[in-house]
Order: structure tokens, then sequence, then C-alpha cells
């Protein structure tokens, strides 16, 4: 895709470098608009009627070839697409996949509202980041307008969860529009359904509805067209679910490369929709059937839980803009979250942390120092392990330039230099009385260089930082009152 | 459908019987394009099983579980990945041979290479121990015993001797893995040397680096995407198949460590290991060094899925 460039952007700008939005210059703001790192409506000049032709113009201009379709509430919003690229490198892939929990409504009240309770509380926690999950499917598994508003009403009143709902049947989908009280994800328009569902929407929109449409085939061609019909009737937020087959996940992977390419690489705009993944259908596909893995794993729901899993993380590798699962075990869902996690960070920005000192615990003149880096997820691991084994010291985080340890000391940053400049800057000196740091194992080789070049001495630790807390009630009081002899002599 | 310029080199690994070889071939790479539906692919991604010259007692219990009562002896440990597990392959790691464990010597270490290739049929990678003033030396006693097998020797690096290393494998008919660190520049570089050298360009299997998912697989992602499509567009310093050292995910805490929170390790640590060699397997990666029996499994198969 041609992309556009600051340039083009800027020429539509109103170009008086007022500064309103926080840019230095109109330019700037071209740069930061054209990177996606700034919203067009901080440019309060822009919304004036004079330029309302070139806003709509650089809107235009600036939207990504997959439509951004959003659905949930006002307290949490489930948004899906927006991507500009084929390979992350290439820019940054935006909009993390949501991933959403399904609850049949054939359950009784109360495991819907304890099942629907328990996905808005789950959390995963890494690298300082709360993962979550992000919406509740409800399946109409018993086909009954009065058992799935039943169900809807339950998730809706105990939790602030965005919702899909899930029914093949027109009519029951109508009845539900009666009680959401948010955007929904529609899910879906079949190539049966269609007409009837765009009648029932069309409707629903009258009264004032807003909901995004899940289209559903196996066929690239009918998504096609299935589209174009919505959106002749008014209906333009889609997501395409080309179906998941868990007995052949290359099938599905081939649709999804091929709905992705025409939308980037052709800028198909019948095709520039976010795409829906199904695990779930691996679930129900082990649950019904044999357990292929049976010599590792003997129960069948452990094993169904194994290749849903595979299958969102093979989906989310290629394309998949939002998954409906059914586990919920953390084991489960750790893999899937954490390679959303990584995936979607921005390989424009160094993942790091502000350089300096970090009280852990409540520190005095005899806690130890301990050096780290800036790397985030050096930070985060080393400051979350300290935490849960109630370790007190003063933690020096070294700018490294966001590099994990090993990586700095290969690449310079851990160095001498550095260490005495953040020494200075934050007089650390002043808070302990003695001049001992520690230093991970791993940078083992720096100490020379950093005694040398700050005067204090180094004592190496552990490898790996959940060993510290140990590693400090062995030894810290016998190498704090070691060097306080030495030097009081 | 796109169409492509390059295409990626085809490595075979093992020798026919019918040339004198002992028997097991196995073949990756040979991509016209990047997915099935452009262009048939010609291989299966291929999993070759770890094993260690030692005992390793610190291998967490739900691997260990498998190979408690073979780690003993190396050529039982590779007997059971062949015959229970179905390995295509099997890595040896000579890794008793740094000096800091046991400093064993590339003799001893070329004497059980031999007892190896006589226990089981299929091709070999041989790994050192990652000592850089070691490894060429074992490597190169280890290649001369098995001299014809067309094994893969790992690795080459820019933190050693290289030289040494293709020259062994040009002397008796070896593939070379050229490592580098998550740097596409830094492979071409390496390659181009080790082309310089004399070695053929067939010959090199390109690693990349993984890093394990939550450690930066981002990294390994786009390193290896950037690869692999600068070979498909002609680039023929780059166009080699790609190895990864998916074990990495092993030393993740989320996959080994103890904890009731995150649930029972024997689910977890063998889909971590599935996550980060699938994530690496989408990126273009065709043979994996694994560990896990049950995560070698499911890789194999989807693997499988993706080429038919
Ligand atoms: C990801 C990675 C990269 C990424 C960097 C990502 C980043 N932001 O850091 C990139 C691609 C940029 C990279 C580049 C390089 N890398 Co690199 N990289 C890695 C890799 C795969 C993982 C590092 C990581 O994320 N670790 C996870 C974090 C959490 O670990 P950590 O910071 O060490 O923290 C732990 C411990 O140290 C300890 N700890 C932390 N703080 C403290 C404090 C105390 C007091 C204690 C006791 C303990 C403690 O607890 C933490 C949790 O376990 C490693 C290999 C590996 N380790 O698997 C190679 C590795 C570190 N890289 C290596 C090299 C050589 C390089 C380069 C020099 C390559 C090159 N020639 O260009 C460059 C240098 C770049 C620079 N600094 O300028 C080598 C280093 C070899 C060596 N030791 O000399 C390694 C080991 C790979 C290898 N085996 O060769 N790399
Ligand atoms: S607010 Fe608008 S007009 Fe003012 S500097 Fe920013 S972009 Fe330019």
């Amino acid at each position: 895709m041609a992309k556009v460039s600051a340039m083009d952007i800027y020429k539509l700008l109103p170009k008086t470098n007022c500064k309103k939005c926080g840019e230095p210059s109109c330019m700037a703001f071209a740069t930061k608009l054209q990177n996606k790192e700034i919203d067009i409506d901080k440019c309060p000049i822009l919304n004036t009627p004079k330029f309302e032709k070139n806003r709509k113009k650089l809107i235009e201009m600036i939207s990504p070839p997959v439509k951004e379709v959003w659905f949930g509430n006002d307290k949490k919003k489930c948004v899906m697409g927006g991507d500009e690229v084929m390979y992350r490198f290439e820019l940054a892939y935006f909009n993390p996949t949501p991933i959403g929990i399904d609850i049949a409504d054939t359950l009784s009240d109360e495991e819907i509202k304890n099942r629907a309770k328990y996905i808005e509380e789950f959390t995963f926690e890494r690298t300082g980041e709360k993962l979550k999950l992000d919406f509740i499917a409800i399946r109409n598994a018993s086909n009954d307008a009065e058992k799935l508003k039943n169900a809807i009403k339950i998730v809706q009143e105990n939790t602030e969860m965005p919702i899909a709902i899930c029914s093949l049947n027109p009519d029951n989908i109508k009845e539900a529009f009666n009680v959401v009280k948010s955007k929904p994800l529609i899910y879906a328009a079949t190539t049966e359904n269609l007409d009837e569902m765009i009648q029932i929407l069309k409707e629903a929109k009258k009264n004032g509805k807003d909901f995004a449409l899940v289209l559903s085939s196996n066929d690239v061609k009918t998504l096609k067209q299935m589209a174009a019909k919505c959106l002749a009737n008014g209906i333009g937020d889609l997501v395409f679910d080309p179906h998941t087959y868990p007995e052949n996940i290359a099938d599905t992977i081939d649709n999804f490369v091929m709905i992705r390419r025409s939308a980037i690489e052709r800028e198909d705009k019948y095709l520039g929709f976010p795409i829906l993944g199904l695990p779930i259908n691996a679930y129900h596909y082990i649950m019904k059937g044999e357990n292929p893995i049976e010599n590792f794993i003997q129960d069948q729901e452990k094993a169904a839980g194994m290749y849903e899993a595979t299958i969102a993380n093979v989906l989310m590798n290629r394309y998949a803009d939002a998954l409906i699962m059914h586990g919920i075990e953390t084991w489960e869902l750790m893999p899937v979250l954490t390679l959303r996690q990584a995936i979607y960070t921005d390989p424009r920005k160094p993942q790091a942390v502000e350089p300096g000192l970090y009280p852990i615990g409540n520190p005095d003149e005899n806690s130890p120092v301990i050096m780290t880096t800036n790397f985030s997820l050096t930070y985060y691991t080393v400051v979350g392990d300290f935490e849960k084994d109630n370790v007190t010291c003063w933690l020096l985080v070294l700018d490294t330039g966001g590099k994990a340890v090993d990586v700095s000391v290969a690449g310079g940053q851990y160095c001498g230099e550095n260490a005495k400049k953040l020494i200075e800057e934050t007089k650390i000196e002043e808070k302990v009385n003695h001049r001992i740091i520690i230093l991970p194992a791993l940078a083992a080789s720096t100490r020379g260089d950093i005694e040398d070049k700050t005067g204090w001495t180094c004592v190496v630790g552990t490898r790996d930082s959940s060993q510290v807390g140990e590693f400090l009630r062995k030894n810290w009081n016998k190498i704090l009152n070691e060097w306080k002899e030495k030097n009081d002599a | 459908i796109e169409t492509y310029k390059g295409y990626i080199r085809e490595v075979q690994f093992g020798k026919p019987k019918s040339e004198g070889g002992r028997g097991k071939v196995v073949k990756i790479g040979g991509q016209k394009a990047l997915y099935r539906f452009e262009e048939p692919q010609p291989n299966p991604p291929v999993v070759t099983f770890d094993i260690f010259d030692i005992p390793m007692h610190g291998l967490p219990a739900p691997v260990k579980k498998y190979f408690a009562d073979v780690m003993e002896d190396p050529c039982e440990w590779a007997r059971k990945c062949v015959k229970e597990f179905g390995a295509d392959m099997i890595t040896i790691h000579h890794i008793s041979t740094d000096p800091k464990i046991k400093d064993t010597s590339p003799r001893e270490a070329a004497k059980l290479m031999e007892d190896l290739l006589q226990a089981v049929d299929v091709p070999f990678v041989i790994g050192g121990s990652g000592d850089p003033n070691k490894d060429p030396l074992v490597l190169e006693a280890c290649a001369e015993v098995a001299e014809g097998e067309k094994c893969l020797l790992a690795s080459a690096n820019l933190e050693l001797d290289y030289k040494k290393i293709a020259e062994a494998a040009m002397k008796y008919d070896h593939n070379v893995l050229s490592w580098t660190i998550m740097d596409p520049n830094m492979a071409k570089d390496l390659n181009r040397r080790l082309i310089s050298v004399g070695l053929d360009a067939d010959r090199i299997v390109m690693d990349p680096t993984t890093c394990a998912l939550g450690y930066g697989i981002e990294f390994s992602i786009n390193a290896m995407t950037r690869l692999r499509l600068a070979g498909l567009k002609g680039d023929e310093l780059v166009n080699m198949p790609m190895s990864s050292g998916t074990t990495n995910a092993i030393g993740a805490r989320e996959a080994w460590m103890k904890n009731p929170e995150w649930g029972d390790r024997d689910y977890r640590l063998p889909l971590w290991e599935i996550t980060t060699g699938l994530t690496m397997l989408m990126s273009g990666v065709d043979i994996f060094m694994m560990l896990h029996p049950l995560s070698i499994k499911v890789l194999k198969e989807i693997g499988k899925s993706l080429v038919t």
C-alpha cells in the first residue's frame, strides 16, 4: 500500500503552528498523525467549519485499510482491526486482539453469573501490565429467545463486560435487542439468514440501536458479496468469520491470509474488515471426538484446553483481530495473553522504564543497594520477585537504553560510567551509610569497571532475581559488617 | 497470490543406504513461496529432539519424567526419542566438553558420536557446549567420525573460529548452522563470511536466535520474517532455511516454575514451548530443536497441515 506521507497530511492542516494540539508545529502534528501517535481531534482548528472539508479528506486519507470496528459500552470497548501492514516490523500492529469467553444460555442463572464474574475478574500480571479478558460471548445454545434474553440480563447486571450475542436465529437476535444496553457484536449472518438478518438489523438501527455484525462463510468471495450487501443497506461495522476448522487449521489460515492481503495489498474495501477466529471450535472438536494426545494427557478436558490454546496462538499469528474461546484456566490463557502482549508491542518504542532510584519496601540507611537495568521486562520481573519475597532495598535502575542485563553487558551500557552518573543523580550516598552495590550475576564481568569508576564496592549476587531474597537473608549482614569493619579501620 | 523472484535453498541431512549412509534422510527448505496456496510447499517442518551427553538433573519435572530412565546413557536417550516418540532427527549437545563443566576432550566427544551413529539411523545435529574456544575442536572431531552423514554442525558464529567449523563441514560432508543474534544484517554478514571460506551456500542453515515467548519473541518474529521475505525476494545471501532453538521456551519461568496460581506445569510447560515453536513456524522456521515430546507432536502435526 502506498503510505501517505507526512507532507500530504501537512498540506491539509491549518498550518498556523498555533501549538494548541500540544505539538510544536503543524508538521510535527502531521508526523505524529501519520504514525498514529496522536488523535486527529487534538487539533481544535480542524474542527472549525472552515476546515470541515480538509478534515474529511484527512480522515479518508489516514483511515487504515482494515476498518477499525468496535463494540461494547462506555466503560469498556473492544476495538478490532485498524491495521495497515502485513508484517509488524513494517510499522506496528494496532488494537490488541480482544479475547472473549463463551457463556451458554443453557446454564443455570447462578452458573451464568459466576462464570461472567470470573471472566471479568480474570487477570494475569506480566511485566507490570495486567493482562485481561475482553468480552463475553453469550451463546444461544437453547435457541430459545427467552433464555437468551435472560442470560444477557444476568451478564449485564453483574459485569461491565462488552458482549457478543451468538445466535443464527434472526428472530432471537431481534428479541435480544429489547434487553441489550450496549453496542453488541452480533454473531452471525450466514448465507442462509443474511436477508432476514439485514431486515432485523435495519429496524434495530431505526430504533437507535447500534451493533457490529459478524459475517460467516468459509468462502472469501461469498464474504465479499455479503459485505457489499450489508454496506448497501447501511450496515458498515462488519467483522469476518472465515470459519475456524480445528481439524484443518491450514484452510483457516489460508482464508485469513487471503482476506488480509486483499485488504492491505489490494486495498479491497469490501474485504477491509477485522477477522474473528474461533478457537472454541477446537475445544468442542476434541471434547466430542477422540483425544489425540491421550498418551500424554489423559484428561479430555485438559487436552481440549491445550488444543484450543494452540489454535488461538496460531490464529493470533495470522491476523486474528478477535477470538472467542471456551477454556478459562490460567495455564491455558497465559500463553495466549502473553503472545498478544508480545505481538502488539510497538516495535518503534523501546520497552523501558524511567531510570533512577526506587525504594522497595521501607529501606533505611543499612539496607542493601541493588542495581538492575531499565528494560521493562527486567525491571518488572525483579520488582515482582522482590515484592513477593519481601525484599527491602534501594533499587538502582540503570539507564541501559531499555536493554536486559546480559544484553547491556554485551552492548556496553551496563558499565562504570553509567553507574557513576546514576549514583550522582540519585544522591544514593545520602541515603545509606555504606558504599556497597549488589550486581546481578550476569553482570559479574563489569564489577571491576564499576568499582573503578564509582569507588563503591561491588558484590556479585545471584543469577535470577527470585533468589535474591534468600541471598540477602543469608549474606547481607555479613557483607555489611565486613565492609564496615574494613572501612572504619 | 504473489510471485517471488527468489526461492529458499534446500538442505539435506543424512545419507541414504544406497549411497553408503545410515539410512534416514531429512530435507528442509526448498520453498518458492510463503504459502501453500501460492505454490506447493516441498518439505514439512522438522523437529529434532535435544539430548545431552551428561544427565541433566536440572530439567524441569514435566520433561524429566519422560527421560529420567535414559539420562545416564545418551545412546539409550536417542533410541527412546526415535522408537517411542518418532524423532526425525536428534540434537546431541556435548555440554560436558565445557572447560567449566567436565572439560571432556574432543576425542571422547567423538567416541560418543560414533556410538550414537550406531544406535539410531536418523540424522544428527551436533552441538558443542557454547564455549567459543572449545566448540570448533569438538565439532571438528565429531564431524570427522560422522563423515558423509550430512549432519548439522551447531554452530558457527562470529565469536568463535567459524572458519574451522566451515572447513570441517566441507572436508567431512556436513552442513553448518549459522547463528546470529536477531539481526538480519549480522546473519547476512556471517553467511557471506562462511561462503567466502569456500562453504557451499546450500550447506547453510540460519539461526537468528529464538527468544522465548514473553522474553522478546517479538524480536525473533521480526528477524525471521525479514530474513524469509528477503530470501524469497531473491537475496542469495539469506535464502537459507532457518532453525529455531525452541527449547529456550522451557527456560521461561512461566514454563518451569512451580506456582499454583498458574496451574499445573504438566500443561503449562509444553504449551509454552508449543506457542514459542508455532510462532516461529509462522515466521518461517524450518527446523526446530525441542525437548518435550508432547510439544513436538503438536508442532509437527500443525506443521504438516501447513504444507499439504
Ligand atoms: C532479547 C535479547 C536481545 C534483544 C534486546 C532486548 C532488550 N531490550 O534487552 C536485542 C536483539 C536488541 C539484543 C541485542 C544484543 N544482544 Co542479545 N539477547 C537477548 C536474549 C535472547 C534475552 C535477554 C532477555 O530479555 N532476558 C530476560 C531478562 C528479564 O533477563 P535479565 O535482564 O538478565 O534479568 C534477570 C537476571 O539478570 C536477574 N537480575 C536482574 N537484575 C538483577 C539484579 C541483581 C542484584 C540480581 C542479583 C539479579 C538480577 O533476574 C532477572 C530475571 O531472571 C539473550 C539470551 C537469553 N538470555 O536468553 C541474548 C543475549 C543477552 N544477547 C547477547 C548479545 C551478544 C547481544 C548483542 C551484543 C549482539 C550484537 N553483537 O549486536 C546485542 C547488544 C545490544 C546492545 N546492548 O547494544 C548475548 C550476550 C552474551 C554475553 N553474555 O556476552 C546473549 C546472552 C545471547 C547469547 N547467548 O549469545 N539481544
Ligand atoms: S493545533 Fe492544529 S493548527 Fe495548531 S499547531 Fe497543532 S496541528 Fe497546527
